[in-house]
């Protein structure tokens, strides 16, 4: 491992025209020059290095990611290469050495530590011998997935000002080829070289300046990168861009809201559908048999007050159907019209065969953020069931196409004093995933039950501010009666199976194991595994920090490892519910059965 | 009913903050705000719709300041300090200016002066 930037202040000459680079932690020590001495003169202490790389030579030597790898996913069990596992969003592993009989057996194989605070959200990649890690500040470590030997680091600069709307979190990075792809939360993706760490290329998505910001797992399809945008409480346009792999250039990019004369304009009222946000900010699925790209979309802008948009708001809050080589919509299907509660659509997307009535479907199920529970044709979008997969839900029921029927209750209004649910973070959330297991026809979903008041307020629209337009009152944060569960739901039916109930609601994300076993984690700082079957709780490590990031399995040197992220934000801690004393920091562990 | 800090926290500390204020600093127009509860009322509204959610939320500590805890990142917590902040912004963060930007101008940001110094325990 070397210093890539290790770039000394004196090298620049001029002391004074060196500023030190923007961001955290990496603030160059110079000092001041003594009377009488000149600055050329003066010892100057080296600037902190931020990327550090390799010479190359790790791994097994197993050469570049194919398109048949990423079309085999964790099938293949020595990898884990897409956000979902695989690109139907199973998060499920064949893995069964560790199963419901041994996981009581596991212990930390090894641990690594990120350095950087707040939710460290991180769904590992893992290749060739080598695990990829991202963290919050947009920090990436290539690690020995049997070892934990760190490879190669970097950290991304970033500048002071960001435009988030909360926290610094990264969900992981996305690999083919030779090339490992991060987005970052000033709205750029960053391309390596995965042995050595080498950047590639680096584009721009979008300034930052005005509001747009990135955070999810870029999505390969063939050659490209497909990433979305986040900045829905900023009035952005919302939009997903692929990208050319080999080189960065732009392929398409899809906006997820029209322009004047196209198609569902005419659901903004005025020139609402200027600032009206529907971000990108997860990641999506895909169906090689069909060749179609399916994204999801978040809130219309502003979020707690629709009055000046009213409308339906297309395509906020949508499933959007693609054709990956133009970037061209095929369908949609919005599930929260004129959302008025920050109910954004894109929580993960399963692709399933469901037996209804003796028939199976090919179908896209979703546990919405909004509560409902969703069974769609995944070949046309059409509505088939919806149910309630959490248990308080009373801003809406749905028709028979699938189109809620408001409380009128449950809007905001100045002074609220109505409990709506779910809050604004779910149900599920787009920052964590969930599980499927094949065998068993279940979805295991990571829930929040912590309902809110809605304030509405007065807001307007100024490019790189926050355009909220109200804000949710955690009553029930206040009340202490915010909790959290994992349930189990039927992708045949939409019904609730199990549930395993925490005291805290519960906003980490999901792994199915074949051995029958579901990992995931709490606020309180626990790892936890689950029977798929039943939900019993068979395994329980404290890591520390609440668990926030996307479990992986995968095998390495012979051996089959669970790879768990801890660290939370107390800030979302605060607002949803949960233990705000226990400290942040990111931690990597990864766990094993003893040999 | 909850008993946050969102809520029920104007009226009876306006007098107290309005007699702290008034020793230390000259007449603002926030001071005839201060006793006006339509003004207040706007002012809450403002601050709910522009300034709270994910940034100076008043239920928790966001990555924004918390504005009700008589603690002052910039100055010590004046009108015109409060007034600036919020017109000018702060350089360097994401807090841009709402000069000329809010529905009725400097008269909606001087509301928010008086909604945020009546709102917390009183300083």
């Amino acid at each position: 491992m070397r210093y890539g930037k290790f770039v000394a202040a004196a090298a620049c000459g001029l002391l004074f025209a060196c500023q030190p680079p923007q961001g955290t932690g990496t603030e160059t020590d110079a000092v001041a020059p003594a009377e009488g001495e000149t600055a050329s003169e003066v010892a100057v202490a080296p600037e902190t290095p931020t990327h550090w790389t390799s010479d190359g030579n790790i791994g097994n030597g197993l050469g570049p990611v194919s398109n048949d790898d990423l079309l085999a996913g964790s099938a293949d069990t020595e990898k884990w290469l897409l956000y979902g596992g695989n690109y139907a969003n199973y998060r499920h592993s064949p893995i069964d050495d560790i199963n419901v009989d041994n996981v009581a057996g596991l212990r930390v194989a090894w641990a690594f530590p990120t350095g950087t605070v707040q939710q460290f959200e991180v769904s590992p990649t893992v290749y060739d011998g080598i695990m990829y890690v991202s963290s919050s500040n947009n920090r990436l470590f290539a690690l020995n997935a049997a070892t934990g030997e760190l490879y190669w680091r970097y950290d991304h600069q970033l500048p002071d000002d960001l435009r988030l709307c909360c926290g610094i979190v990264n969900r992981g990075v996305a690999i083919t080829g030779d090339t490992i792809l991060m987005a970052t939360l000033d709205a750029k993706m960053v391309a390596f070289n995965r042995l050595t760490g080498e950047v590639l290329w680096e584009v721009t998505l979008a300034p930052y300046a005005d509001g747009f910001s990135a955070t999810s797992m870029p999505m390969i399809v063939r050659d490209m990168a497909i990433i979305g945008i986040a900045g829905g409480e900023y009035g952005v346009r919302g939009f997903f861009d692929a990208y050319d792999v080999a080189t960065g250039e732009l392929r398409w990019r899809h906006y997820t809201i029209p322009e004047e004369g196209e198609p569902g304009v005419e659901t903004w009222a005025g020139d609402s559908y200027k600032t009206g946000g529907a971000p990108a900010w997860t990641s999506g699925a895909y169906d090689p048999e069909t060749d179609i790209l399916y994204w999801t979309t978040g809130n219309p802008a502003p979020d707690w007050n629709g009055d000046l948009r009213a409308g339906d708001n297309l395509y906020s809050n949508s499933l959007l159907a693609v054709n990956p080589n133009t970037g061209e919509r095929l369908w949609h299907f919005q599930f929260t019209p004129h959302d008025v509660w920050d109910y954004d659509g894109n929580t993960q997307l399963f692709l399933v065969d469901v037996e209804r009535d003796g028939e199976t479907i090919s179908a896209i199920v979703q546990a919405n953020r909004n509560g409902f529970f969703y069974i769609l044709d995944r070949a046309t979008g059409a509505f088939i069931e919806g149910t309630v997969y959490v248990e308080e839900l009373n801003w809406a029921t749905l028709d028979e196409n699938g189109r809620p029927v408001v409380n009128e209750l449950a809007n905001p209004v100045e002074e609220p004093d109505y409990r709506v649910c779910p809050s604004n973070l779910g149900g599920m959330n787009g920052a964590w995933t969930g599980a499927y297991n094949p065998d068993l026809k279940l979805a295991y979903i990571p829930s929040v039950e912590s309902c809110q008041y809605y304030e509405k307020g007065i807001t307007v629209f100024q490019k790189g501010q926050a355009f909220l337009g109200g804000t949710p009152i955690p009553v029930d944060v206040e009340e202490g009666i915010a909790h959290g569960h994992v349930s189990a739901i039927d992708v045949n039916t939409g019904e609730v199976r199990w549930r395993y109930m925490d005291a805290d609601p519960m906003m980490g994300g999901a792994l199915s194991l074949a051995g029958g076993v579901v990992f995931t984690g709490n606020q309180e700082g626990f790892a936890l595994a689950l029977d798929a079957a039943t939900g019993e709780l068979l395994w329980k490590f404290r890591m520390g920090g609440g668990m926030r990031s996307q479990p992986v399995a995968y095998q390495a040197e012979g051996k089959s490892y669970v790879a768990i992220g801890s660290g939370n934000f107390t800030t979302f801690v605060a607002f949803a519910g949960g233990p705000t004393a226990i400290p942040e920091g990111g931690h990597l562990f990864v766990f094993a059965l003893p040999d | 009913m909850p008993s946050n800090r969102t809520r029920g926290l104007v009226a009876g500390t306006v007098a107290l903050a309005t007699t702290l204020l008034g020793a230390c600093e000259s007449s603002t127009p926030a001071d005839a705000f201060r006793a006006d509860a339509e003004a207040l009322k706007r002012g809450k509204a403002l601050f709910a719709g522009t300034c709270a959610g994910y940034c100076h939320s008043p239920a928790v500590e966001r990555a924004a300041p918390y504005l009700f805890d008589c603690t002052w990142r910039k100055g010590s917590g004046t009108d015109q300090e409060i007034f600036d902040a919020i017109a000018d912004g702060v350089p360097d963060t994401a807090m841009l200016g709402f000069r000329g930007k809010l529905p009725e101008g400097d008269a909606d940001i001087w509301r928010l002066v008086a909604y945020i110094t009546t709102s917390g325990p009183g300083c």
